[in-house]
């Protein structure tokens, strides 16, 4: 089985941020984030008064992993996967939809946002965003990485260890 | 299988250091940490046990920076070694783009080593992945200990065909920690570069 990956590019990535800044607005959440099931970060936006959220490499990696291992939970029931997972602090929570078998969504609330709205709009975006991903869409741009592209990473790898960490 | 994002030109590959319970996984992506200058890396996340035994993995991202218009971004994971955090390891695997397998140089531990090895052919298997199609390196660690076992030993249980590249190491003082990480990720981009 080769990863399935969820390229976004042009028109399309344009309308999927579209609909996460709808989602922000009519759920009155902080952040929406599209990660991919390995831990990056595909889409993200953040609500204009959301203050600045923590590293999002962190929390795509962290959510990824958490929502591997609950369908692994899950499956240890017999169950294909749990059917939602919100995660609830004091200040923030967390809630987690599929979008298909590549990515999740993810939405970032506080308590100026009610649970209920932030599921209901969170899975109406995701039917949205899964219209938009299914129709038919244009090639990748081209990728034009050749042997010189390889030869200039390595030499970026090799700065990044002369570089001094501190004077 | 590296993930490819055209709107923020983005290339970001997951490399994984896999190997036997306390071979030293944790002890390089501590080292890469402290090496690598602030503007390249991100927050390391570890989630561990109360005596610093990975439970689920470590990660630390790192930033190579731009060629061509699109920045170089490698994931770094640790698996938990220890025998019963399998499934763990398993979900780790998901997506890999290349692997460093860090062997441990004590005595008592070859046998570990061999059983990391043959548990992390059965782990990519789940993902119909073969370890030969999985740009894939090897670090002996712990070559400061008094009775490490000697190099050929521990590559003619490993890798007795001798293919694959490999590295001595004792990763708590930074000493070959650098060349695996380079190796590996060389041979990930070149993949790319024959795909593209
Ligand atoms: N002598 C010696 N000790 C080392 C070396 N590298 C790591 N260690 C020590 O080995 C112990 C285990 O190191 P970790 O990096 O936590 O091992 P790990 O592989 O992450 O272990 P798990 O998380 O349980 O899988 C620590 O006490 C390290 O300080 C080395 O090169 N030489
Ligand atoms: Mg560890």
């Amino acid at each position: 089985m080769l990863e399935p990956s969820l390229d976004l590019y042009g028109e399309t990535y344009e309308r999927v941020d579209a609909i996460l800044s709808d989602l922000l607005v009519k759920c009155h959440a902080r952040y929406a984030l599209i990660v991919d099931r390995k831990g990056f970060v595909l889409v993200h936006q953040r609500a204009v008064w959301a203050p600045k959220p923590p590293s999002l490499d962190s929390l795509a990696t962290l959510i990824a992993s958490n929502h591997s291992a609950n369908v692994a939970i899950a499956q240890l029931f017999g169950e294909a996967a749990f059917r939602e997972t919100v995660q609830q602090g004091t200040d923030v929570g967390t809630y987690v939809e599929e979008l298909g078998p590549e990515a999740l969504l993810v939405t970032v609330f506080d308590g100026t946002a009610a649970l209920g709205k932030i599921k209901l709009f969170t899975k109406q975006a995701v039917e949205r965003l899964r219209t938009l991903l299914d129709q038919e869409r244009g090639p990748p741009p081209p990728l034009d990485l050749d042997e010189g592209w390889s030869d200039d990473n390595a030499k970026l790898f090799d700065g990044l260890f002369t570089k001094r960490t501190q004077p | 299988m590296s993930t490819i994002n055209f709107a923020t030109r983005e290339i970001n590959f997951k490399l994984v250091y896999y190997g036997p319970g306390l071979s030293g996984k944790t002890t390089n992506l501590k080292q890469i940490y402290e090496h690598v200058p602030g503007d390249s890396k991100g927050e390391m996340v570890s989630l561990q046990t109360e005596d610093e035994r990975t439970l689920f993995f470590d990660f630390l991202p790192l930033d190579l920076g731009k060629v061509n218009g699109f920045k170089t971004r490698f994931h770094l994971y640790t698996v938990p070694g220890q025998v019963f955090y399998n499934s763990s390891r398993r979900l780790i695997l998901r997506g890999v783009d290349g692997i460093v397998f860090v062997a441990d140089s004590a005595p008592n531990r070859l046998r570990a080593n061999a059983e990391s090895l043959r548990n992390l052919r059965e782990n990519l298997d789940e993902y119909n992945l073969r370890l030969g199609e999985v740009p894939y390196v090897i670090q002996v660690n712990k070559r400061d200990l008094p009775d490490a076992l000697p190099l050929d030993m521990i590559q003619a249980v490993l890798d007795p065909s001798r293919r694959v590249p490999l590295f001595e190491a004792v990763a708590a003082e930074f000493r070959g920690v650098v060349e695996p990480l380079k190796s590996v990720s060389k041979l990930v981009l070149e993949k790319l570069a024959q795909k593209a």
